[in-house]
């Protein structure tokens, strides 16, 4: 009892009063976690009865990167609005069978079928039902379903379905895939370059309702029964509801897998189930309770939440680990629980308070960046990382004393014949290691120090990269699909750039001159044409313009009160001269519709031109492609009328013949009805962001080059111009939020060792770690991605954690044995063997996730181990080795009474 | 303007007009409707303001001038010797940037329609090929079809019902697969015999378009719609055509109709 006095002292509160109520401790831990579960669980069965809660809500929507009122988005939206585009489903159809490909009497009949299966694909918008949701009919795009121009005879243009009904024989098919081929805006987007495949592109009224739309179809191909063709079904909207499937599955399967994996290896280390059971039931009580406060809080499941369990689970385990480890150690000299355990927690409290506010500091650090869901991500770890502590301090310490006697005692013999007979293969390697890092300091330090050199040459090649495709396994059917299609067609991965007024430019006020200049040919015009007393008539207009003081608008309204008053007393041989005079007014207004104009037509054409030059740019459609098919339709066909008429008039007339056609609508995809906002669309091969940064980058060297007519302003927009925003602030806002708890990591440690060197020297395992691993990602050329980006924060958690332990440990032991030296071989039995067995542990068990059919769960897996691996492998050879070198540093107050 | 309103109209203004005691057979309202929506007179001469609003309630703008010339010289509905061949010149005035172009039919009951578009800025004349009506006239919510009149023999006419106001005709297309609708059902005025709306359903058999008259006028003893409505509500857009200066029996030369005076308007006439 002499003993218990002594050590109850040197014990926290908090681990005393746990083991003095275990059972407590087990309640208290088993009703906050069943009642965290309730509430986020119970809404799901009955969300009526409780509508004060919240229910789990998937969010698979990459533009959620970005917060909503983030300005690309707003503008995204608000752009997506004003030019009608919708959310597509894409459905690629080959025929790797036939000589015609898809342009076959079979094939083309199944499209047609398909297209008017997809047409009646509305239902009553769940939260509207006045409203219809679904498939948007007119904006759909298939051979059924778009118009053609051509020829019809000598002298006459022809307006027609470019498929009407499906061909009677092959040569007509062949007919429909010639006509295609030579509408610019259908070649490379509805039929492929090569004219042996098909795509339809089906537009939604909301995007979530792709899934469904991709089960409807794929029903209906299958009552096609044996078919020649493939077809293929992708899009965005499709891979992202197909992603929140998937990523349940991971949730459900991998995860549990992970924790399998990590028990038998616990079991295998520790040889008792009964000591395994704890940590398990730590790590899983921190894992359910962190996600059960993530959906009450009524955050959402994401990419990045989803992440969140399989962050916890090691660390929670750590931990337990190492309070397991250090009292299977210390029972054997002790042989009391309770004396042994509150020797091993008076020892360890102190490093894992430090090691889970270091691991804390890491993911909330996460907090500061830029991106809602990686905030969420952070704060919640974090929260997840404090439970694993408290439930650690007291939870294990609790169970360990429930623990009864003789179970301890059968245990014990096992243990100790083995340790006299033979160690462990382990622990003897582990002992060889400590004289190695003694013997051989210089060497590891000079080792270190070039690899370090290899890993920034690493660094400085990293790619930073990501594309929501490839979070699919390459032979994912969204990744098939997304191949085949983009092999094919022009490309899938829509951008737009908006070009438009910019309203702040500086408005040109000298306009007198060049109007009166028209005005005379106007007047010339009028008198050449017979029109009665046209002369006298202009000539007032004239006045008015060359006496008014004003703006343009307030000239305007003079002008027009001149003419009304003009209509009202003209004579009736004067009625048509005044109608002329308003048609040069009317002109005159309508200068402002400035994607009419020649010029900027023939710019805008320039432009396109240059990004059709991109490599990675499959296609581009335009308003000045519209004009230009249309203009050679008109002209007979002739390649050489392939081109923008020469006047703004010409141009306005042959707008309105294309909108003589079934789709007069199409027109408002390009421009708006006022003519002064026009929408370039651009169709990338891949969804890489460093494919569409490139042409961000190119395309404003290029207006930088060529200057725009009209004060315009060009703008990106659409779903793979909003991944390139998020991707950049993540860049950014990692490096801070790594950077920023990198340091607050370092006073921390600067405080916990009460010296600058240990602080230092501590931080040496992380810098070592996350400089190598970011050194291979960039030797071995992994994307900088989402998923690589977050690791950094891991990495702080972890090979801080294994810092703090060696060295709380080196020192203690250092000054109970004498000297470093003396120190050397104690510190590589225990407490290095805690570290290697917590590495091997963690690090294999989170192997696993290599099954996921989700590439970001793999990374995650690899890069966990890795870290694991690397933080183990630096603190316990490189901090010895720099103590060794360099003791009279780190050990002044011990070396200083042997002298 | 709602429908009773313009029901209320429609009667005091034709209260003088024959009161039918029985129901007519279907071929007559048809005819007498086809002859009131397209004969009516010799010829005709009307100004219109087109303005359409998208879903977004951005407008545009179109003024032009119908003119039009019947073949046949009687109006009378027996054996419906009214109907034949019809002539019509459409000259734009604005937008601007659009003002003299001219589209002209050359209607025909037993053959295809001749049409010509005239380009000004490209001094272009081009024929139209007359494969498909059924599309867009300039970019609003009218059909070209519902601006020259579709032919009668072209759908099979039912009666559905009549109330105090209305015979309600079913119209079912004879080739289907002509065109988008599957059939179109239309409120006939019983005095006036104008189709006061009509319903497009298509081939799912929804309701995609309607066309109602907002506006009628008895003009020269004519009844006259002078404001339509076409709305789309597949497209949420929407087509208001605003007629002005209706004149019937003017005297429109037969010359005006030919391909040589499409470049030059007859400007006395479009004033």
């Amino acid at each position: 009892m002499t003993h218990q006095n002594y050590d109850t002292r040197s014990v926290n509160p908090i681990v005393l009063f746990s083991i003095n109520h275990p059972k407590l401790i087990t309640w208290l831990m088993m009703i906050f976690t069943v009642v965290i579960i309730s509430l986020a669980a119970l809404p799901n069965f009955f969300p009526k009865e409780l509508p004060f809660l919240h229910s789990i809500k998937v969010d698979t929507d990459p533009e959620n990167m970005l917060a909503d009122d983030e300005h690309a988005r707003v503008y995204n939206q608000a752009m997506k609005k004003e030019f009608s585009l919708s959310d597509i489903v894409v459905v690629g159809i080959t025929n790797e069978h036939n000589a015609q490909g898809v342009f076959n009497t079979k094939t083309l009949t199944n499209i047609d079928k398909l297209t008017k299966f997809a047409l009646s694909l509305t239902w009553p918008d769940a939260d509207q039902p006045e409203k219809t949701a679904g498939v948007i009919g007119i904006d759909l795009l298939s051979p059924s379903t778009v118009d053609n121009i051509e020829q019809g005879g000598p002298g006459t243009v022809n307006f027609s379905w470019l498929m009407p009904s499906p061909p009677a024989s092959d040569a007509e098919a062949l007919l429909i895939r010639d006509r295609a081929k030579k509408i610019p805006f259908l070649d490379g987007t509805l039929i492929s370059d090569d004219g042996q495949a098909l795509a339809l592109y089906i537009p939604l009224t909301d995007k979530h309702l792709s899934y469904q739309l991709r089960e409807e179809l794929l029903t209906k191909i299958a009552e096609f029964g044996d078919i020649e063709e493939s077809y293929y079904i992708t899009g965005l909207p499709v891979a992202e509801d197909t992603f929140g499937v998937e990523m349940f599955k991971q949730m459900a399967i991998s995860a549990p897998l992970a924790m399998l994996v990590i028990f038998l290896l616990l079991w295998w280390f520790f040889k008792r189930l009964i000591f395994v059971t704890s940590p398990m039931i730590v790590a899983m009580v921190c894992a359910l309770s962190t996600m059960g406060l993530l959906i009450i809080t009524g955050n959402t499941i994401h990419i990045m939440s989803s992440m969140i369990p399989i962050f916890i689970m090691p660390i929670a385990i750590l931990d337990a680990v190492h309070i397991l480890s250090d009292f299977f150690d210390r029972y054997n000299s002790i042989r009391d629980k309770r004396q042994t355990i509150i020797h091993v927690m008076s020892e360890l409290f102190t490093p894992m308070l430090i090691t889970s506010l270091t691991t804390i500091a890491g993911f909330a650090s996460l907090a500061l960046t830029p991106i809602p869901p990686v905030q969420v991500f952070g704060i919640f770890i974090a929260i997840g990382v404090f439970l694993a502590w408290i439930w650690s301090i007291t939870f294990i310490p609790a169970f360990i004393v429930s623990i009864p006697d003789e179970k301890l005692a059968s245990f014990i013999t096992s243990i100790d014949s083995k340790d006299k007979n033979n160690k462990t293969l382990m622990a003897r390697l582990l002992i060889k290691v400590g004289q190695f890092t003694y013997h051989h300091a210089l060497l590891i330090v000079l080792i270190t120090v070039s690899l370090s050199g290899v890993a920034a040459y690493g660094i400085s090649q990293i790619n930073v990269n990501d594309n929501p495709i490839k979070w699919f396994a390459e032979s994912h059917p969204i990744r098939v699909a997304d191949r085949v299609l983009n092999e094919h067609f022009g490309g899938t991965y829509m951008a737009y750039l908006a070009l438009e007024v910019d309203q702040n430019a500086a408005v040109d006020t000298d306009f007198k001159p060049a109007l009166l200049a028209r005005l005379a040919i106007a007047a010339k015009q009028a008198k050449a044409d017979d029109y009665a007393n046209s002369e006298v008539i202009f000539s007032q207009l004239q006045h008015t313009i060359q006496n008014h003081q004003g703006d343009k608008a307030s000239l305007g309204n003079a002008l027009n009160a001149i003419i009304n008053t003009g209509f009202d007393n003209a004579a009736d041989d004067e009625f048509d001269t005044w109608d002329q005079a308003q048609l040069f007014i009317d002109s005159e207004g309508q200068r402002s519709q400035i994607f009419k104009q020649p010029k900027t037509l023939t710019y805008l054409e320039g432009l396109q031109n240059y990004i059709n030059s991109l490599g990675v740019v499959g296609k581009s459609n335009s308003l000045s492609d519209v004009v230009k098919t249309v203009h050679r339709e008109l002209l007979l066909g002739k390649a050489e009328e392939f081109r923008i008429p020469d006047s703004s008039n010409a141009v306005a007339q042959t707008l309105i013949t294309y909108q003589n056609s079934h789709r007069p609508h199409d027109l408002w995809h390009f421009v708006t009805p006022d003519y002064r906002k026009t929408s370039l669309w651009v169709q990338l091969k891949s969804g890489d962001n460093e494919d569409m940064d490139y042409v961000e980058k190119e395309v404003a060297k290029y207006i930088a080059s060529h200057p725009m007519p009209h004060n315009l302003q060009a703008n990106w927009f659409g779903l793979t111009h909003i991944n390139v925003v998020w991707q950049e602030k993540m860049v950014t806002g990692m490096f801070e939020s790594f950077t920023g708890s990198f340091l607050v990591v370092l006073l921390m440690m600067i405080l916990l060792f009460r010296s600058f060197s240990w602080g230092l020297l501590s931080m040496i395992p992380l810098t070592v770690t996350v400089g190598l691993i970011y050194g291979i990602i960039g030797l071995i050329g992994k994307d900088y991605d989402m998923p690589v980006a977050v690791l950094s924060s891991l990495s702080i958690g972890l090979a801080v954690d294994y810092a703090i332990h060696f060295l709380s440990r080196a020192r203690e032991y250092a000054e109970r044995y004498g000297s470093w030296e003396a120190a050397v071989e104690p510190l590589f039995s225990e407490p290095a063997m805690a570290i290697s067995r917590n590495a091997i542990v963690v690090g294999v068990g989170f192997l696993p996730l290599l099954a996921a059919p989700l590439v970001p769960y793999q990374t995650v897996g690899v890069f966990i181990a890795a870290i694991l691996f690397l933080a183990g492998v630096s603190s316990l050879i490189i901090l010895p080795a720099l103590i060794t070198l360099m003791p009279k540093l780190f050990f002044k107050k011990i070396i200083r009474p042997m002298q | 303007m709602t429908l009773q309103q313009l029901f209320l109209g429609l009667s005091t203004l034709l209260a003088s007009n024959i009161i039918f005691s029985a129901t007519p057979s279907v071929d007559e309202i048809v005819n007498r409707t086809n002859y009131t929506s397209y004969y009516q007179g010799q010829d005709g001469k009307a100004k219109v303001k087109m303005t359409i609003t998208d879903a977004q309630n951005r407008t545009r703008k179109r003024e032009f001038v119908i003119l039009r010339r019947d073949v046949p010289t009687t109006d009378a509905i027996e054996n419906n010797a009214y109907e034949g061949d019809q002539k019509m010149y459409v000259y734009f005035s604005r937008p601007a940037d659009v003002n003299k172009m001219v589209f002209m039919v050359l209607k025909k009951t037993k053959a295809d329609d001749d049409r010509w578009l005239y380009l000004p800025a490209l001094d272009l004349v081009k024929r139209i090929a007359a494969s498909d009506k059924r599309t867009s006239f300039v970019g609003s919510d009218f059909l070209y079809e519902d601006v020259s009149g579709r032919n009668l023999a072209a759908d099979t006419h039912a009666l559905i019902g009549t109330d105090d106001n209305y015979y309600i005709i079913e119209n079912t297309p004879v080739n289907p697969d002509e065109v988008e609708f599957s059939k179109y059902i239309m409120y006939i005025h019983k005095t006036t015999f104008l189709p006061v709306s009509t319903e497009y359903y298509d081939k799912q058999g929804k309701k995609y378009k309607t066309y109602t008259a907002l506006a009628v006028d008895t003009i020269e003893g004519h009844p006259t719609i002078t404001k339509s409505e076409a709305k789309n509500l597949n497209t949420g857009g929407s087509t208001l055509m605003e007629y002005s200066s209706v004149q019937y029996d003017v005297g429109i030369p037969d010359d005006i109709f030919s391909e040589r005076n499409l470049r030059k308007p007859p400007r006395k006439l479009l004033r």
